[in-house]
């Protein structure tokens, strides 16, 4: 393997783990303004935030934020003749959320402050 | 064609259903439900179940194995990794050996420690409670050889036994015995964290491919 190519691989790697690192407060943060079921969540992931996730590990995750108390859902009736399950967020999940945002903010401001010299000029 | 691709639908949650050994029937049967309503939702088009669409929608959930495991590990190995007590660990280990033969010789591995550790830390509790018969006891069996036994002191001593230890055996015991414990738990989530390791790797080469079809 040349250099490139594993400059390359440890990119991908690191863009991966990243937004492994994000699903979770994705995935509450497009239940906050409601109820939505596992395929609407992946779609509401991929159009708001170009997290392209793979359903394998979305909905296992969605099944483990549930158990933890942060989710609860709903069998409901559909047009297309066969049912959803729909997620929302318990009041756990609005605090974890919140919790989560507020880390995420503190963390992408220091961030963007030792960055900066970085995208000057860009 | 459409009768065609429901088979390969229930054939997929077939598998699926049968390695979820371990978790409850309500929650089988919600786990189940919601991915037979994502894979036929995701694969019709037009009021059509297509044959490339309900392929693709199944390789995206992964192998029955693997999305398994996600359900039924994740949870209780990161709780295992944790924590410390040893009835959750084995609670956890049960679990994951219902899974893997990986799991299930760690399991066996960590309740033979557990068992070595109780066997000397119960003598030395009830030493004091029967001092005429606990402990650590050598005596010679019917063909003439030596044998130790760790003995809890219900009922009589060996009638041509001695004890080896004495009072000894509350010290030693209970240093024996909790160091046994102490470090098959470290064993189990050693064991737990590179299983965990391995699984992350093999799901984070999942997602790049993902990605990339």
């Amino acid at each position: 393997m040349n250099v490139t190519a594993r400059d390359q691989e440890g990119n991908d790697k690191w863009e991966v783990q990243l937004r492994k690192g994000c699903l979770e407060l994705a995935i509450l943060a497009a239940l906050w303004d409601g109820r939505l079921y596992g395929l609407e969540i992946l779609r509401r992931l991929e159009s708001d935030s170009d997290l392209v996730i793979s359903e394998g590990t979305v909905y296992p995750l969605l099944s483990r934020l549930k158990s933890l108390g942060f989710l609860e859902s709903e069998w409901v009736e559909s047009d297309g003749g066969h049912p959803r399950k729909y997620y929302c967020l318990t009041p756990a999940g609005k605090r974890r959320a919140q919790e989560m945002v507020g880390i995420w903010s503190k963390f992408s401001s220091s961030m963007g402050r030792l960055l900066r010299p970085l995208t000057k000029g860009k | 064609m459409a009768l065609a691709q429901l088979e390969k639908i229930e054939s997929y949650l077939g598998k699926l259903r049968a390695r979820l050994r371990g978790v409850g029937s309500e929650e089988v049967k919600d786990i189940i439900e919601e991915l037979r309503s994502h894979i036929l939702e995701k694969s019709t088009v037009n009021g059509q179940l297509g044959a490339r669409d309900v392929d693709a929608t199944i390789a995206g959930l992964g192998n029955p194995e693997d999305l398994a495991s996600e359900y039924m590990t994740d949870a209780a190995l990161a709780r295992a990794e944790v924590s410390h007590s040893p009835i959750q660990i084995l609670a956890s280990l049960f679990r994951w050996a219902s899974l893997s033969v990986a799991g299930f010789f760690v399991l066996i591995g960590s309740l033979v420690g557990y068992f070595l550790g109780a066997a000397f830390i119960l003598p030395a509790v009830l030493k004091p409670v029967h001092p005429q018969s606990a402990g650590l006891w050598s005596s010679n069996d019917s063909s003439g050889d030596l044998k130790l036994s760790l003995r809890l002191g219900f009922g009589n001593a060996p009638a041509s036994g001695h004890d080896v230890l004495g009072w000894w055996i509350v010290p030693i015991g209970q240093v024996v015995g909790f160091g046994l414990v102490m470090l098959t738990t470290r064993f189990a989530i050693w064991c737990v964290r590179l299983y965990r390791k391995s699984r992350r790797r093999r799901e984070h080469n999942h997602l790049i491919r993902t990605e990339t079809t």
